[in-house]
């Protein structure tokens, strides 16, 4: 196990350098820099001079070529410094994915406790269930909201709710001067903002999980050790759960270790409806700023939660089932 | 998945032959027949199937479903197609620029050729303009009313999905926008499907550090963040048009495709058929791709089919950030971008749109998934 373990990281650690390195070149190869993003908005009496926007590339490194500046990144970014924000004040970068983390974390947290709590009592129903009536309509429903594009899903919840029925903020974390609000008034506020979000973050996991269930419960009710248990007397519900669900939790256990990067990526064009303060936003505006350090910290951080998440899937694997070992 | 058993039992086989004992010698179904057969047996699927092909239909026909142009006309003694204007701009004949039509034919007909006559569009409107005032003329003599720009055009009785805040008829748009729904779909799969499967055969298939080295590429890829990926090509072009998306999308999307080749061509070289095939003498690129890829097609057609869905949300995902083809641009997703700003008056800029968007994917999934389980042998009994 442990020389698996090595050898993954190793692997991983070398795909990381690639992604990295491609990224960079990518970035740097769009039009425009960080400098000439804000240019444009200025109006020109404050516009830099040639020899101070000189002066500047040459302060942030911008002069170099990007394989030579690929390597300063690397550099610091291997002594912990994942570099600053030129956009944003000369923030640091790690800050600012701190600072937006807990905005998506909200979303993602809770739309995957949701979908756990929703999608296995649903999925386990519909497989004892199966050929009813009843269950048929849920399938096909599920299936239709699995193909229903969230930010479809977003605008139209957006009208129901804040057009039609006014039920609902449009969009934001907070009303305006939330500052004042006591406790509880936050906590109502947040609360009513992040209904939407999380109802569209989590309608497409929870149809694809309880299809995923649903489909690997039907394997599992075929074997042979689940006709000896009802053979031998055990109650329908102890068979389902203790006997037939058990075993389909692993599956199950490696889709989790893949949800892992999900969790803190957001979503781009939800968290963009949504006006949500989270790091899929944070993202948008970066590339659209040409924030190369924050665009840099971030895809660093996605690629290490995707990479950790496939290799967690496969030791949890290992874990839960015992017939598999690595070498 | 060579050896198809046939579905009939041999009892039932015996029971015909003795019901009729004239039977022409049957020719079994291959393996494609099989699994249309089994297809066809499921609703849902062949009503997603009849309404992707209606939607190729509505794509390839826009110009003649909502125009301003004529379909056919007689101008001055001869017949022109000004509607095929809209497939490409140069089909459209220079004598009505030189003429200075600008655009508006029932008037300028008229006017200039009182003996001209012309075949319209079931609906005059356009996608890339607004309706004017009088521009259309019935036969009593009176003159229809512009298209209400603003947030005033809701759906009405000319315009039956409303217009946007340029006055563009929203209906015309979303037809002339199935051309771009459709084609993003097919062409950039196409070419995920060329990268995938090319790489996933040379890796499942020649093994060793080719192997080695291309899995490491298809997980960078994977890892890379695609939007990451398809925002920086899209910033670097000036003028984005929807072939590029395409491109981009196409260049983005394959890996899913290759890592599925990779593990059929690893488990179909194993077998005798292939043995068979080198002891003949075949070379590799000839067993490769005639004979293990036919085998691999079947299960590799369910990620493409899956990926069309993929790829037109993707667009219209794009479109609606505002980093799609640019302007004149009648993509669903540019619509709902419009009516995203809008949204406290302009419903009918999110509703239409957003159920075709919808619809497509839904087919396609539908078509996706009814193709894994007719194709599937492992799924068979599952079928309901």
């Amino acid at each position: 196990m442990t020389s698996y373990l090595l050898r993954r990281t190793a692997i991983g650690l070398l795909t990381l350098l690639l992604i990295t390195f491609l990224i960079y070149g990518l970035i740097r190869a769009m039009p425009g820099t960080p400098l000439t993003g804000d240019m444009a908005n200025l109006d020109p009496s404050k516009q830099l001079s040639e020899e101070a926007l000189e002066r500047r590339r040459v302060q942030y490194g911008l002069d170099k070529p990007w394989y030579q500046a690929y390597f300063v990144w690397l550099g610091n970014t291997l002594s912990g410094d994942l570099g600053k924000s030129i956009p944003q004040n000369d923030k640091p970068v790690a800050t600012l994915i701190a600072e937006r983390a807990p905005a998506t974390l909200l979303l993602s947290v809770t739309s995957l406790i949701l979908t756990y709590l929703l999608s296995i009592p649903l999925g386990l129903w519909s497989s004892t269930h199966s050929d009813s009536v009843a269950e048929r309509t849920t399938s096909t429903l599920l299936y239709m909201l699995y193909s229903l594009p969230s930010f479809v899903a977003a605008l139209y919840l957006q009208l129901l709710f804040y057009v039609k029925l006014d039920w609902l903020p449009l969009y934001g974390m907070h009303s305006d001067g939330y500052e004042q609000f006591t406790a509880a008034e936050y906590a109502w506020d947040l609360l009513k903002h992040s209904i939407l979000p999380v109802i569209c973050f989590t309608y497409g996991s929870l149809a694809y999980y309880s299809r995923f269930i649903r489909a690997n419960m039907q394997e599992v009710v075929r074997q042979d050790f689940i006709r000896t248990a009802k053979a031998k007397g055990v109650p329908p519900g102890r068979v389902v759960w203790h006997h037939a669900f058990r075993n389909t939790l692993i599956p199950l256990v490696t889709l989790m270790g893949l949800t892992l990067p999900g969790l803190l990526s957001g979503a781009v064009i939800l968290e963009q409806i949504f006006v949500w303060p989270g790091m899929g936003r944070l993202y948008f505006e970066a590339i659209g700023q040409r924030d190369y350090e924050t665009i840099m910290g971030l895809t660093l951080m996605f690629s290490v939660l995707t990479l950790l998440g496939q290799l967690l899937a496969d030791v949890l694997y290992a874990v839960v089932d015992p017939r598999v070992t690595y070498h | 998945m060579l050896n198809e058993l046939p579905t009939e039992t041999p009892a039932e086989l015996l029971e015909r032959d003795a019901a009729d004992p004239h039977v022409p010698e049957q020719v079994s179904r291959g393996f494609w027949g099989e699994a249309w057969q089994r297809f066809r047996q499921r609703k849902l699927q062949m009503m997603s199937l009849a309404f992707v092909m209606f939607l190729g239909i509505v794509a390839l026909t826009a110009p003649m479903i909502a125009g301003t142009k004529p379909i056919v006309c007689k101008y001055k003694g001869s017949i022109y197609f000004p509607a095929m204007g809209y497939y490409v701009r140069s089909w459209e004949n220079p004598i009505f620029r030189k003429e200075r039509f600008r655009n508006i034919y029932p008037k300028n007909l008229k006017k200039k050729d009182p003996e001209s006559w012309a075949v319209w569009p079931l609906v005059y409107q356009d996608p890339y303009r607004r309706v004017r005032k009088n521009e259309w003329v019935d036969e009593n003599g009176e003159g229809r009313p512009g298209n209400p720009s603003g947030t005033k055009g809701s759906p009405s009785s000319l315009n039956w999905f409303g217009t946007n805040q340029q006055g563009f008829d929203v209906f015309a748009q979303m037809v002339h926008g199935t051309q771009i729904a459709l084609s993003v779909g097919f062409v950039s799969m196409g070419i995920a499907a060329s990268i995938g499967i090319f790489i996933g055969a040379l890796a499942g298939y020649l093994g060793g550090w080719i192997d080695i080295l291309l899995s490491r590429l298809i997980e960078v890829v994977m890892c890379v963040p695609s939007l990451v990926l398809i925002l920086a090509l899209v910033a670097m072009l000036d003028n984005v048009t929807n072939w590029h998306l395409m491109a981009i999308v196409g260049c983005t999307s394959w890996t899913g495709i290759a890592r599925l080749t990779r593990a059929e061509f690893l488990k179909l070289k194993q077998m005798e058929f292939i043995t068979a095939a080198r002891a003949l003498g075949a070379n590799r690129w000839r067993i490769m791709f005639r004979h293990v890829l036919r085998n691999a097609l079947a299960p590799v057609l369910v990620p493409i089919t899956f990926g069309i869905a993929a790829a037109i949300l993707i667009e219209s995902g794009l479109s609606y950030l505002g980093f799609g083809a640019s302007p004149p641009n009648p993509s669903w997703g540019t619509l709902l971008k419009s009516g995203r700003t809008a949204i406290q008056q302009m419903w009918w800029l999110i509703v239409f749109p957003g159920t075709a968007i919808f619809l497509t994917v839904l087919a396609y999934n539908l078509i996706g998934e009814g193709l894994q389980e007719a194709t599937d042998p492992r799924l068979r009994q599952d079928s309901h």
